[in-house]
C-alpha cells in the first residue's frame, strides 16, 4: 500500500465520485466526467480546501493556545466562557470582527488600504502550501521549496508598508517604516542561518532536509543557526521583546492602527498564520520535522499520522518557547533592535556558516567512513 | 521623513489619563514637547466653595483616582488648621496608616502601568493583583475601594474593624515577597537596563530649578521627603529611610518607588503595632456633631440652621506618593471654605515635559512619562 | 529659620515688606508687587528658598490676592508669600525670570482669577478649552443655583 497521502485521499475521493457520476449521467456529461484533466484539477481544489480549512483551524488553535499560555503566565485563566476551556472564542471573536462595519478613514488610499490586508493574508496562507508537515502532506516534492518558502515569507513588508502608507495615519507610517526597516534587517542573518542549513543537508528541499536530519536534528551542530534563526524569527512575526511596529505603548496599534472589522481580522490572523509557519520552518530545519529519533519507541511513532503528531507537538513547544519569551521580556528600542540585527546577528550567522562547513568537512573524515552528499 | 506634529493623546495608550501631548518628531527623534491639559479639569476648587467642609472630602478623592486617600488627609489637615480642630492621636496614626496604603496602592499602580509601557506584559497583571489586597483591606476598614470618603474634620469616620490588623499583617508579608519577584522580572533583565538607564535625565539642580519633587527627585540624589523633613500625622514617631538613587534616570525612578514600597510597608507594620496597643476615640470632642452630617440639619420650626465657624486659614504639606501636594484653605467664616488652592506635584513634574523628553526617541516616551507616574485626575482638578 | 529671623532678613532689604507668623511655617510674607522680583531672587540666593512650591491666586472682590509658597532645603522650612494687585487693574511681573516653573503655575492663576502676569513667555489657557472667556474662579463667576428652590436660612 502507498503511503498515506493527502493529495491521494484528495485523488480517490474526487475520481470515486466522478465514476459514479458518470454510470448515471446522460453520454456527452458522462465523457466530460471521466475526463481525467476534470479529476486532477479538482482533486487539487479538495487537496487546497483541506489544506485551507486545516492550516486556518490550527492557527485559530494556536491563538487559543498562546490566550491560555500567556494567561497562565499572568496567573489568570485566559478565555474561559465560549467552548470547553474557552476554545471557541476565537470563532465567537471572528464572528465580531465579521459582523463589525468595514470602513476607510477619509484620507486613506481605498486601492491600497483594502488590497494591503488580503495580500498579506495570502501570502501568509500561501506557506501552508508549500511546507510539508508530514510526508505526503504537502503540495508535492518542489526542489527549490525552502527558497520558494522565504521568498514568500519576506513578502510582508512590503504589504504592510503599503497598508500604512494609504492609512494616512501617522502612527501607521511611522509603525511601519519601523517594521520594514526590522523585517529587512533581519531577513539577512535568517537567509544566512539558513545557508547553514543548507550546506549541512546538501538539498533546498524541505523534505530532504527533514530526511537528511533522520541520525541526528541539525539544532545540535548548527546550535548558533539556531540561536540566530529563532531571533530573526521573533523579528519577522513581530512578537515582544521586537514586536516595535506595533508598540501599544507609543504607536497605538502601530501600522494597523486605522484598520478595524474583518481587515483587522485579516491582519490578526495572517499574523499568527506567520506565526505558525515560523515555528513550522524552525521545526523543518532544525528540529527533525516529522521524524522522532530512534530511542523513541516504534508504537508512538508508526501509526498512521503520527509524522503530524509529532511535527505538531514540535510546533507547540517552540511556539510556546515564543510565548514564554513575550511573557517575561520587555520590549527592545528601535535602535537597539537594528543595531542587534546588522552587527550582532549576521556576524554569528556568518559564523553558524563557516561551523556547518565544518561539520560537512568533519563527515568527510575516514574515521566516519562515510562520503559527502554534494546536491540534493 | 521630515519633521512633524503628532498628536499622542487625548486618546493614547501611553497617556494612562486624559491629556494630550503634542510631539514633533523627526523620524524617530523628539524635537519639541507640549503637554496640553485640561481634558479632565472638573472645577474641584469651585465646586470647593460651593460645598460644606465634610462635602469636599468626597470631591479630594476625586482629585487623584490612585491615591484618594492621601488627598482626603491633604485637605483635613488643612481645614483643621482653617477650622481651629485638633484630631486625637489615634485618628492620626489611622490616617498615617491609611496614606501609607495609599502610597502602596498608588505606587502598584504605577508599576503595572509602567512595565506595560516597555512592554512587559506578565507584571502589569501582578501589580494589579497585588494593588487589590490592599484595596480590599481599605474596603474592610473604609467600605470603599477607590474612593473612601473616610477622613473627617477632627478625626476619621470609624475605627479599623476588630480582626484587621491580622489581614493587614498577612497582606504585608505578601507584598514583601513579591517586591523580590517584581525587581527579579525588571531590574533583573538586562532589556531593562538597555531601556530605561540614562532616559529621561533631570539632575538634581534641574530638579530643583524645575520644581520637580517626589520620587524624581530622590532619584537625583535629593533625600528630601516631607515625611522626614516636615513630619505630619504620625511620622516622626516612626523608622523609615528615605529612598533616594544617583542615577537621575528612569532606572533611578524604578529603585526609589520599589524602596518605597518596602518603607510603606515597614511604617504599616509600626502603625499596626502601635494602633493593637493604644486603642481610643477616633473623633475630637471639640467638633461639633452635625459637622459629620452630609446636610445642614434642621431646627425646631423647620428652618436650616446656618452654620458658622470662627475665621482662620490652613496651610498643609504632604508627601503623597507622587510627592509633594500643597493645600491652602482660606475660611471666612461662612459653612463653605472661600477658597481652596491644591498643588498637585504631578503639575509640576508634568510641566517639565520638555526638560525630560526632548532629544529621546518616539519610542523613549512611554518609559519616561510612566516613570513620571502622571494622574491626570489631580493635575487638572 | 524662625519667624524673628526672616524679617531681621527682608525688612533690611525691603522695608515695604511685613512678616507675620503662619502656619508651621518661616512666616507669611506681605510684600508690595513691585518688588516681586528683586524680592524673589533675594529669598532664592540670599536665604536659600530655592524650590517654587505653588502659586495661587485668591479673589477678594475688590483686590486680588497672588501667593507663593517657597520651600529651602536647608531650613526644611516653608515660606508663605502673598500679595495683592488692584481688580480693576490685575497687573503682575512674571515670576518665570527668577522660578521657571512658575509658568504653568502662572497660566493657572491667569486663566482661573484672571491675573495678568506680565512678560509670561507663554500665557495660554492651560486647563479650561481654547476660547473660553471667563475666569472660574473669581466670585462673580457663579455656579447653576437650582432654580425654584426656596431655603429660609436663619442664624444659630
Amino acid at each position: 500500500m502507498a503511503p498515506l497521502s493527502l493529495y491521494g485521499v484528495a485523488n480517490t475521493l474526487v475520481s470515486t465520485l466522478l465514476l459514479h457520476l458518470a454510470a448515471v449521467l446522460p453520454a456527452p456529461l458522462s465523457t466530460l466526467a471521466s475526463n481525467s484533466g476534470l479529476i486532477t484539477a479538482l482533486s487539487v481544489l479538495l487537496f487546497g480546501a483541506i489544506l485551507l480549512g486545516a492550516s486556518l483551524l490550527n492557527t485559530i488553535l494556536l491563538i487559543w493556545f498562546e490566550r491560555k499560555m500567556l494567561g497562565r503566565f499572568m496567573d489568570r485563566r485566559g478565555a474561559m466562557h465560549v467552548g470547553y476551556a474557552g476554545l471557541l472564542q476565537n470563532f465567537a471573536d471572528g464572528l465580531k470582527l465579521f459582523r463589525k462595519h468595514t470602513f476607510k478613514p477619509r484620507d486613506a488610499d481605498g486601492l491600497g488600504f483594502f488590497s494591503a490586508p488580503t495580500a498579506y493574508m495570502v501570502t501568509s496562507i500561501v506557506m501552508f502550501g508549500i511546507l510539508p508537515i508530514s510526508t505526503g502532506w504537502n503540495s508535492g516534492s518542489l526542489p527549490l521549496s525552502l527558497l520558494l518558502a522565504l521568498v514568500v515569507f519576506s513578502f510582508a513588508p512590503l504589504f504592510i508598508f503599503l497598508g500604512a502608507w494609504s492609512s494616512a495615519n501617522k502612527y501607521s507610517l511611522i509603525g511601519g517604516m519601523r517594521s520594514a526597516a526590522q523585517m529587512i534587517a533581519y531577513e539577512v542573518p535568517i537567509l544566512l542561518a539558513v545557508v547553514a542549513v543548507i550546506l549541512l543537508s546538501g538539498s533546498f528541499d524541505l523534505s530532504t532536509i527533514v530526511a537528511e536530519q533522520r541520525n541526528y536534528w541539525f539544532w545540535g551542530p548548527l546550535f548558533l543557526a539556531l540561536l540566530v534563526f529563532v531571533a530573526g524569527m521573533l523579528a519577522e512575526m513581530e512578537r515582544i521583546p521586537f514586536d516595535l511596529p506595533e508598540a501599544e505603548a507609543e504607536l497605538v496599534e502601530g501600522w494597523n492602527t486605522e484598520y478595524g472589522g474583518m481587515l483587522f481580522a485579516f491582519f490578526m490572523l495572517a499574523d499568527y498564520a506567520r506565526a505558525l509557519v515560523g515555528s513550522y520552518l524552525i521545526v523543518l530545519l532544525f528540529l527533525g520535522g516529522w521524524t522522532m529519533p530512534g530511542w523513541v519507541p516504534a508504537p508512538l511513532t508508526n501509526f498512521p499520522l503520527a509524522g503530524i503528531l509529532w511535527f505538531q507537538v514540535k510546533t507547540y513547544l517552540v511556539f510556546g518557547v515564543f510565548i514564554w519569551v513575550r511573557a517575561s521580556l520587555p520590549r527592545v528600542r528601535t535602535d537597539q533592535l537594528l543595531r542587534v540585527g546588522w552587527m550582532r546577528m549576521i556576524p554569528l550567522a556568518l559564523l553558524s556558516i563557516v561551523l556547518a562547513a565544518l561539520v560537512v568537512l568533519a563527515k568527510c573524515l575516514p574515521v566516519f567512513g562515510c562520503v559527502p552528499s554534494v546536491g540534493g | 521623513m521630515s519633521e512633524m506634529w503628532i498628536n499622542m493623546g487625548p486618546q493614547h495608550p501611553m497617556t494612562h489619563g486624559l491629556w494630550n501631548l503634542r510631539v514633533k518628531i523627526d523620524g524617530e527623534i523628539v524635537l519639541d514637547v507640549d503637554p496640553e491639559m485640561g481634558y479632565l479639569h472638573r472645577g474641584i476648587e469651585k465646586i470647593s466653595e460651593d460645598r460644606h467642609y465634610n462635602e469636599i472630602i468626597t470631591l479630594m478623592d476625586r482629585t487623584c483616582y490612585v491615591a484618594g486617600i492621601a488627598w482626603e488627609h491633604l485637605f483635613i489637615l488643612a481645614a483643621e488648621q482653617a477650622l481651629h480642630v485638633e484630631p486625637p492621636e489615634r485618628a492620626l496614626w489611622i490616617r498615617m496608616l491609611s496614606e501609607e496604603f495609599q502610597r502602596v496602592a498608588s505606587h502598584l499602580m504605577w508599576y503595572a502601568a509602567f512595565v506595560q509601557d516597555i512592554g512587559l506584559m506578565s507584571p502589569f497583571l501582578y501589580g494589579m493583583r497585588d494593588r487589590d489586597l490592599v484595596l480590599d483591606l481599605f474596603q474592610s476598614y473604609t467600605g470603599g475601594r477607590l474612593t473612601y470618603e473616610y477622613m473627617r474634620v477632627g478625626g476619621v469616620r470609624n475605627d479599623l474593624p476588630p480582626g484587621f490588623a491580622e489581614q493587614a499583617r498577612k497582606v504585608c508579608d505578601w507584598l514583601l515577597d513579591r517586591f523580590v519577584e517584581y525587581d527579579r522580572l525588571c531590574s533583573g533583565s538586562d532589556i531593562f537596563h538597555r531601556r530605561c538607564d540614562d532616559l529621561g535625565v533631570v539632575k538634581a539642580q534641574d530638579c530643583i530649578r524645575l520644581g520637580i519633587t517626589g520620587p524624581m527627585l530622590r532619584s537625583a540624589g535629593v533625600p528630601r521627603d516631607l515625611r522626614k523633613d516636615r513630619p505630619y500625622a504620625a511620622y516622626d514617631r516612626v523608622d523609615f529611610d528615605v529612598a533616594t538613587a544617583e542615577t537621575a534616570d528612569v532606572t533611578g525612578r524604578y529603585v526609589v518607588r520599589m524602596e518605597e514600597l518596602r518603607q510603606s510597608v515597614r511604617i504599616i507594620r509600626q502603625a499596626l503595632d502601635w494602633l493593637d496597643k493604644n486603642p481610643g476615640p477616633v473623633m475630637a470632642d471639640n467638633v461639633p456633631r452635625w459637622m459629620g452630617a452630609p446636610y445642614a440639619p434642621v431646627g425646631r420650626e423647620g428652618y436650616l440652621l446656618k452654620r458658622e465657624y470662627p475665621k482662620g486659614v490652613g496651610f498643609s504639606a504632604i508627601e503623597e506618593p507622587h510627592g509633594e501636594a500643597l493645600a491652602y484653605v482660606v475660611n471666612e467664616g461662612g459653612e463653605h471654605p472661600y477658597r481652596v488652592k491644591l498643588k498637585s506635584p504631578v503639575f509640576v513634574n508634568l510641566s517639565a515635559a520638555r526638560h525630560y523628553l526632548v532629544g529621546y526617541r518616539v519610542a523613549d516616551i512611554p518609559p519616561i512619562m510612566g516613570s513620571v507616574d502622571i494622574c491626570v485626575g489631580e493635575v487638572d482638578r | 529659620m524662625e519667624g524673628e529671623e526672616l524679617s531681621r532678613r527682608l525688612v533690611g532689604k525691603f522695608p515695604a515688606v511685613v512678616v507675620e507668623p503662619f502656619r508651621e511655617t518661616a512666616g507669611r510674607v506681605r510684600f508690595p508687587p513691585e518688588i516681586l522680583l528683586d524680592l524673589f531672587r533675594e529669598m532664592r540666593d540670599g536665604l536659600g528658598f530655592d524650590h517654587l512650591g505653588q502659586v495661587g491666586a485668591i479673589d477678594w472682590v475688590e483686590e486680588r490676592e497672588v501667593f507663593y509658597t517657597l520651600w529651602s532645603d536647608r531650613e526644611k522650612q516653608y515660606v508663605f508669600l502673598s500679595t495683592r494687585v488692584p481688580a480693576s487693574a490685575p497687573h503682575l511681573e512674571s515670576l518665570t525670570p527668577v522660578f521657571s516653573s512658575a509658568n504653568w503655575h502662572e497660566r493657572e492663576a491667569w486663566e482661573l482669577v484672571g491675573i495678568e502676569f506680565d512678560h509670561h513667555p507663554d500665557l495660554r489657557p492651560l486647563l479650561t478649552p481654547t476660547g473660553y472667556e471667563f475666569h472660574p474662579l473669581l466670585r462673580s463667576f457663579q455656579l447653576h443655583e437650582p432654580e425654584g428652590l426656596e431655603v429660609k436660612v436663619r442664624d444659630v
